[in-house]
């Protein structure tokens, strides 16, 4: 597996806990109090409850089934049960590497993590799951560009390959560039990370993401049909 | 056959409380994988007050029992007794069959949930438990090998709602009883009647290793509340635990130790985990190594 997009950084706020797949790999995606991301394993070593169901209390996770607390290394550190005791280290959540670079956390559940550098990725626009394989996605917002933001002479460019990122480039004009990240959810469900040039305002966000409703729609339907 | 379905099929489990179903009234369910119908026969003679069922597995007809306002199937041919529960036949009780809640979840890990109290500060906040009161004090577990259940005695726990008939908090007092796999039977202190117990059972029928339908039975000492308001609390006790139920991985339950992690709050899951392995009831369990 290789590093992935799983979050706009605007979408995951402080004490936020969301949940995120990357193939068999189940996760939990917490920020906490003070802005730390954390992406583990979607299992409480105690009785296996979905992390994601947890919640953040200051610099911890605690889950929600019998509110154990994890702290940002992933150590248990406190169990409501026995309040006296000190947890024994082994008591850890299984972390996986994370980086949150260009407005996007990404993550990967095997190795380390190799973030995309988007640099003039700054205004979050939306993430939307699509119903089709990563590819298709791709050739989705490759073909079906916007035409009030970008001129008829966009250019499509692939930048990166793993995870895929498209830059969306309209050329000779200050209209609004457009970079997508592409999530490998697995092989019939993928997330398109949407982010936009500084450039953009309001309206051009609310546009891009009626934009990417579009081709969702287009691309499921096509993916469909040649199924 | 594997040997976790052989040994399943030999206990009983529920399928309908008894008068669910109207005279010739049929519904369909599943039991340990098979498809069963559910039928109300037409009264033989015009005392009986509530009718009997036949109760069909591919087809065939299987042998039925009554007991603790539920009827009871076995699809095996070799049954084991059913247990028994003492306080059904005491007549100052109310007995309240509380219906029926589907989950997806190992028939296993309903039950376990069931025997675990750490869990109530957090999922059925407010009413069985609160923070900061959080501990679980030492408490005795042991299987009773006279008659081979699950006990576990001398639990005390600050509940602010312990029942429908409580006013603010107790400390209460709970023996938990195992007496199938499938089983599991609370004794606790009574609000209205303090040198008494209430029991409340949870009957699980498993539909299959990954989801099953557990019914919730009481027999109180309340002569306040009303039943819907009864059948009503339980229930939302028990929607609070599917929440948790549908959300463990994996889904179902290990049995080796080294695969979750518990603490001395947990002696009761230890000891039921353990006894499950012992009696080879790994039906919705994870691959036991020996
Ligand atoms: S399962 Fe997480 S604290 Fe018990
Ligand atoms: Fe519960």
């Amino acid at each position: 597996m290789s590093t992935q997009p799983v979050s706009l950084s605007r979408d995951l706020t402080i004490k936020q806990v969301m949940r995120a797949e990357l193939g068999d790999v189940d996760m939990a995606v917490w920020r906490s109090a003070s802005g730390v991301v954390s992406a583990w394993e979607n299992r409480c070593p105690h009785r296996g409850m979905r992390l994601s169901h947890g919640f953040v209390r200051g610099e911890s996770l605690a889950c929600a089934y019998h509110g154990w607390h994890y702290n940002c290394a992933g150590a248990c550190h406190y169990i409501p049960a026995h309040p006296e005791l000190a947890p024994p280290k082994t008591i850890k959540a299984n972390a996986y590497n994370i980086a949150e670079a260009s407005g996007i956390i990404w993550v990967n559940a095997t190795g380390n993590v190799a973030p995309i550098d988007i640099p003039s990725s700054t205004v979050p626009v939306r993430s939307i799951p699509i119903a089709c394989p990563v590819e298709s996605a791709l050739n989705g917002f490759s073909k079906h560009t916007h035409q009030s933001l970008l001129t008829q002479h966009t250019q499509a460019e692939i930048i990166a390959d793993t995870p895929y990122v498209l830059a969306l480039t309209p050329v000779g004009s200050n209209s609004v560039g457009v970079y997508i990240a592409f999530q490998h959810v697995n092989d019939s469900t993928t997330v398109a990370h949407i982010t936009a040039t500084d450039n953009a305002s309001m309206n051009d966000v609310v546009a891009l993401s009626r934009w990417a409703n579009e081709v969702r729609d287009i691309t499921e339907f096509s993916a469909g049909v040649s199924e | 056959m594997n040997a976790a379905l052989e040994h399943a099929l030999q206990d009983w489990y529920p399928v309908a409380m008894v008068g669910e179903l109207a005279p010739g009234e049929c519904k369909h369910s599943k039991l340990l994988g098979v498809d069963i119908t559910v039928l109300a026969n037409h009264a033989g003679n015009a005392t009986e007050s509530t009718p009997t069922i036949t109760v069909r597995a591919d087809g065939a007809p299987v042998d039925v029992q009554q007991a603790f306002d539920h009827w009871w199937v076995c699809l095996g041919n070799k049954p084991r007794s059913l247990f028994t529960i003492e306080e059904a036949s005491e007549a100052d009780r109310r007995f309240v069959p509380c219906g029926v809640v589907r989950v997806a979840c190992s028939p296993l890990r309903a039950v376990e949930n069931f025997l675990d109290i750490a869990h109530f500060p957090f999922v059925h906040t407010g009413v069985l438990g609160a923070e900061p009161h959080t501990e679980v004090y030492k408490y005795d577990v042991k299987v009773d090998e006279s008659v081979d259940e699950v006990i576990a005695t001398n639990i005390k726990f600050y509940q602010p709602q312990a029942a429908k008939s409580a006013e603010g908090g107790i400390q209460t007092e709970y023996i938990y009883r195992v007496p199938a796999p499938m089983a599991a039977v609370l004794y606790k202190t009574c609000p209205l009647k303090p040198d008494a117990l209430d029991v409340i059972a949870l009957f699980v029928q498993p539909l299959d290793e990954q989801t099953c339908d557990v019914w919730p039975w009481m027999a109180l000492y309340d002569d306040t509340s009303t039943q819907a308001e009864l059948i009503q609390f339980q229930q939302l006790i028990f929607l609070q635990d599917r929440s948790i139920l549908e959300n463990q991985l994996p889904k179902k339950l290990p049995l080796d130790p080294g695969q979750e992690i518990p603490t001395k709050a947990d002696y009761t899951s230890v000891a039921y985990r353990r006894w499950l392995k012992k009696r080879g009831a790994y039906y919705g369990a994870l691959e036991v190594h020996p």
